[in-house]
């Protein structure tokens, strides 16, 4: 059977220090069209494995390949949503200059559009710095979506919104994987939602622990090697 | 006023802060942006090690200055990125090590050092025909850099990694970005001295950001204010028979306070800057 692997990680590990190992022997592919997160406890090394994939950081043995290329080569299909945008509050910038700067082809009606479609068009006009965090988690998935990337990379994106805008987020994702026909990868430290959420779920603690449908990759023992003993799974209506 | 045109050492005066003070607010606006004052109050500092070793070797102090401006600018750059190491630290060991060791080399040269005196603290009116074709080169250099890669420098300032992912070479633009500071901060010795340089860097862009409203009304605000200090401030200090230097950052303080204080009544709210 064809398979459309469009990120293929082979034996990947990484340290930071010699022999100070963040990631060891981590293997995955995703297809084509699927929603993944990446889950994993605090100082899993999620953060390190997703900037792996982004090419921000070589890995100090194994291969990672997107569209069975470098991540640097083929940055223009990638679209990453930051887990926050740690800047001066005062940055001048509106939310308009901020998305033209990040795009230069981008035209005022793919702005207006992008913004739109992501319900953050009433405050195109507004600073960055002025935002909340659920509306600058907004602007920052309708920066990664103007370039019409094939791949979105989102570093714990609810980590800045409040426990109220959670759900209203998760719908948000699904409505953007629809319409802009993306593949997902999200990194969480939430696994109540991946049941209903993800297509994919790989996790890890360091090393490899699971990859595939979250109904069958997702195992007692799987949980408990990931959070320990007192955890299990809830279904939220999403 | 005609007659302070009229000589030849206004002229070279003027035209040098003309140039100067709107590159300074320029660099100064991303510099503050991304928190970067101490680096350029080092560098200034520091940069005292190349006027030194100059005088030992009987070169012009000024490209001296340059020369090793830039080279500790460099330092900094690869010891913050890749050897890890916390930015206030790396610059406060280049900082002062540049500086002692200026000192001790000075120190070691018989009798008083007029060169010295004018970089500590500045001496717009000594700056030579050829200082003034080095800051026209350099600005006119510094300035098309910063508009071909304008949107790529707004990028890195608010995030590096998320620059990366836009398509932005983020290393060699990080790096250069610290080569034009520290040759603008170099340049500004001249026009201020070292004590007083990173007022012209500073002043103007913290000035812009209470008002502006966009990216593009911030810089052209900066340089504004930094044209109108420089200028009020050599004409100020020539009618006054005060040092120009510090008259020009009191009037960049003044332009400031006023602003400051003019948006908190206008609009009747706590001012962030």
């Amino acid at each position: 059977m064809h398979t459309t692997k469009i990120i293929e990680v082979k034996d990947v590990s990484f340290a930071y220090r010699d022999s100070d190992y963040v990631l060891r022997n981590i293997s995955f592919g995703v297809e084509k069209g699927a929603l993944v997160m990446l889950i994993g406890p605090n100082g899993s090394g999620k953060t390190t494995l997703l900037k792996i994939l982004l090419g921000l950081l070589r890995p100090t043995q194994g291969t990672v390949l997107l569209f069975g290329e470098k991540p640097s080569e083929v940055r223009y299909k990638i679209g990453y949503v930051p887990q926050k945008l740690d800047f001066d509050r005062t940055f001048p910038i509106t939310v308009r200059e901020f998305l033209r700067f990040s795009d230069r082809k981008a035209t005022e009606a793919a702005i207006d559009s992008v913004l739109e479609s992501i319900g953050a068009d009433k405050f195109k006009d507004k600073l960055l710095g002025a935002l909340s965090g659920g509306q600058l988690q907004r602007v920052l998935i309708a920066r990664a979506l103007l370039s019409k990337p094939a791949i979105l990379f989102l570093d714990e994106p609810v980590s800045g919104v409040d426990i109220g805008g959670e759900q209203n987020f998760y719908e948000l994702i699904k409505k953007v994987k629809e319409r802009y026909k993306v593949t997902i990868v999200m990194v969480s430290h939430e696994i109540t939602v991946v049941n209903t959420m993800a297509t994919h779920v790989i996790c890890i603690n360091k090393r490899m622990l699971c990859s595939g449908n979250p109904k069958s990759a997702l195992s007692a023992k799987t949980i408990e090697a990931l959070y320990g003993t007192d955890v299990s799974l809830h279904k939220h209506k999403c | 006023m005609t007659n302070l045109i009229h000589m030849e050492f206004m002229q070279r005066a003027f035209l040098a802060g003309m140039m100067l003070a709107p590159l300074l607010a320029t660099l100064g606006s991303f510099m503050t942006l991304r928190k970067m004052s101490f680096f350029a109050d080092g560098i200034a500092h520091a940069s005292l090690l190349g006027i030194a070793l100059a005088l030992i070797c009987g070169a012009t102090p000024f490209l001296g200055a340059i020369i090793v401006g830039v080279v500790f600018g460099l330092v900094v750059f690869f010891l913050e990125r890749y050897a890890r190491l916390a930015s206030d630290a790396v610059v406060g060991v280049i900082f002062t090590a540049g500086m002692a060791l200026g000192i001790i080399l000075i120190s070691l040269q018989p009798g008083y050092q007029p060169d010295l005196i004018s970089f500590l603290f500045g001496n717009i009116l000594s700056i030579t025909w050829a200082n003034i074709w080095t800051i026209f080169g350099v600005s006119v250099t510094i300035l098309l850099t910063i508009f071909v890669f304008f949107r790529h420098f707004i990028l890195i300032a608010l995030n590096d990694d998320m620059a990366w992912t836009s398509g932005v070479n983020t290393k060699r633009l990080d790096a250069l970005f610290y080569i034009m500071l520290s040759l603008t901060v170099v340049l500004g010795v001249k026009l201020l001295g070292v004590v007083l340089v990173s007022a012209l860097l500073i002043i103007p862009s913290i000035t812009a950001k209470i008002v502006a409203h966009s990216f593009y009304t911030y810089v052209s605000f900066a340089s504004m204010c930094a044209f109108v200090a420089f200028v009020v401030g050599l004409i100020g200090s020539y009618y006054l028979d005060l040092p120009s230097g510090a008259s020009i950052v009191m009037v960049a303080v003044g332009i400031f306070v006023m602003t400051f204080f003019g948006k908190v009544i206008i609009s009747g709210k706590r001012v962030a800057v």
